[in-house]
């Protein structure tokens, strides 16, 4: 799962002499929230977010689309006045889960994509990345989502997975999770079908806990940060 | 006592879906059985099924699928498009039969013939898209149904209300751009049941949007639950849209017996809420009403939960 094929390849950019309101202009067409600010030469030179321009221009000027003459001054600001410079970018081929964790360390919302040489091929976003997962997890396709409490041992996915099979059942996906519960894991089957009685009766009978939902909680796994 | 049409066939039976699957004929027999030790038969108006004409299917489903699943089934397929369309070779001319008798009770409760019915049919319908079999379901029973009621008797306004305890995907997806079919679905959470859709933010497309209402129940969530729904959302909803037509997609598999999902809704919860329903169509709808069998596979359940919703159509 690499950036490159899972990247935003066409990338709006701006360039440094460009004033904070086209910039602003251009977040607000497209519908997105970070720009990439590169010069003649098409290299990196930094990102400007929505975020940026909003906390350069003062929110009077902000709430109104024909500013008046007291905001002048305001229109002058270009957004290399105001971009991030050289900013934390991530290269094609890195993978989806690098993006994952450097997104959550740095406290961005998307990292400009750069090749080895410095150009911009891309950016990839949080929602680049959400897509990715949706994917993953097939959540788009009709199933049911089973999830299984299992002892932490060799050979357990196999004994669910055969369970599904005779059952005659595909997953879309299968996710195998920490629980708070020591040498505990959980694991999520999602299934390409409306039918789970017989598959969820089979499973109990071959010992297994079935995880009340209600009772999942997230949170309660062990933090690492 | 309302004059209740109940569409039952023998026929139905014939949809054999194969060892190990719940969608099974015993479930139309545990009906029946239900309405009938109850005493009910005399009261109702039973009308055997017949064949839809195809142009009917058409105006919902795709010619090039309702061909495909012609053939298949004429082919001696075992499935059709997915492992859990279990068929047989008869499953193509049942799947028919439910349809065009849907469509007979239609004709008669627009004619003030009957005032409403229950169509204990098989195949179910709901899951079934445009052009794709799923669940369990073929044809969109209550999609051809509510199109043909505009088409045929140029009725304006139908509203579709679906308490199967799975999303209608089908259904939602047919109408989902169109403000003349408001949909409302109650269902367990798609995050916990098939078929994954039906979130509250689903609320129609484009010109149909606002036609459209999801309400996600949580696993073991019950009739307390099912009551604020019916009392804030499909009330609401309805008083607003002002259906001259209710079709309703029952399902009966929210039953806390019924071990397809994990909704709890007791028997006193059905029945409570399918009298609620009827008064909505009393106030709204002039009564017309026409409730379609989806899911519920809980074979010791079933009886007792048809006599009740038949009893709430007869309000007897």
């Amino acid at each position: 799962m690499f950036i490159s094929k899972s990247m935003t390849s066409k990338v709006i950019t701006t360039r440094p002499g460009a004033t904070l309101l086209e910039a602003r202009e251009l977040l607000k067409t497209h519908k997105i929230r970070h720009l990439p600010v590169i010069g003649d030469d098409k290299r990196l030179l930094g990102i400007i977010t929505d975020r940026d321009i909003r906390s350069a221009l003062p929110a009077a000027f902000y709430r109104d689309d024909c500013p008046d003459p007291a905001g002048a001054d305001y229109t002058q600001l270009t957004v290399g006045d105001v971009m991030t410079p050289d900013p934390t970018a991530i290269s094609p081929q890195d993978t989806i889960e690098d993006a994952l964790l450097q997104i959550q360390k740095m406290r961005v919302g998307a990292f400009p994509v750069v090749d080895d040489d410095g150009f911009l091929k891309g950016i990839i976003s949080v929602r680049d990345l959400l897509r990715a997962f949706i994917n993953v997890l097939g959540i788009e396709e009709p199933g049911t989502l089973l999830g299984i409490l299992v002892e932490e041992k060799v050979g357990q996915l196999k004994k669910i997975v055969d369970a599904i099979t005779e059952e005659n059942i595909s997953c879309g996906s299968i996710l195998v999770s920490r629980h708070w519960e020591k040498d505990m894991r959980a694991v999520f089957a999602y299934l390409l079908t409306n039918s789970v009685s017989r598959v969820k009766r089979k499973l109990t009978d071959l010992g297994f806990e079935l995880l009340d939902p209600m009772e999942w909680a997230m949170d309660r796994l062990p933090q690492h940060d | 006592m309302k004059r209740t049409g109940l569409l039952y066939d023998e026929r139905f039976l014939k949809h054999l879906t194969g060892a190990n699957h719940p969608e099974v004929p015993e479930r139309l027999t545990a009906i029946y059985k239900g309405i009938r030790d109850r005493g009910l038969l005399e009261h109702l108006q039973v009308i055997p099924a017949q064949a839809a004409p195809r142009m009917w299917i058409e105006t919902v489903h795709d010619r090039d699928y309702v061909a495909r699943f012609e053939a298949a089934c004429r082919n001696g397929d075992s499935s059709f498009e997915s492992p859990d369309n279990q068929m047989c070779a008869d499953t193509f001319d049942v799947a028919l039969l439910a349809v065009g008798g849907i469509l007979e009770i239609a004709d008669r409760i627009v004619n003030g013939e009957l005032d409403n019915a229950f169509c204990a049919v098989r195949p179910p319908g709901h899951h079934a898209e445009k052009a794709k079999a799923m669940g369990f379901c073929y044809f969109n029973n209550v999609a051809v149904a509510a199109t043909y009621l505009q088409t045929q008797w140029l009725i304006e306004r139908v509203a579709i209300i679906d308490f199967d305890v799975h999303h209608g995907n089908g259904t939602q997806a047919i109408f989902e751009d169109d403000p003349t079919v408001f949909y409302y679905s109650i269902h367990e959470h798609p995050s916990f049941a098939y078929p994954g859709t039906g979130r509250a933010f689903e609320a129609g497309v484009q010109r149909g949007t606002g036609f459209t209402c999801n309400t996600t129940v949580l696993p073991g969530q019950g009739d307390d639950f099912y009551r604020e729904a019916v009392e804030k959302e499909l009330g609401p909803a309805m008083t607003r849209f002002r259906p001259q037509v209710i079709i309703v997609s029952t399902g009966f598999d929210a039953h806390v017996d019924d071990d397809m999902a994990d909704v709890a809704l007791s028997t006193a919860g059905y029945a409570w809420m399918m009298e609620e329903i009827i008064r909505l169509g009393d106030r709204i709808a002039d009564g017309k009403l026409i409730s379609v069998l989806e899911g519920g596979y809980c074979l010791e359940r079933l009886p007792e939960l048809a006599a009740d919703h038949v009893q709430a159509l007869l309000q007897i």
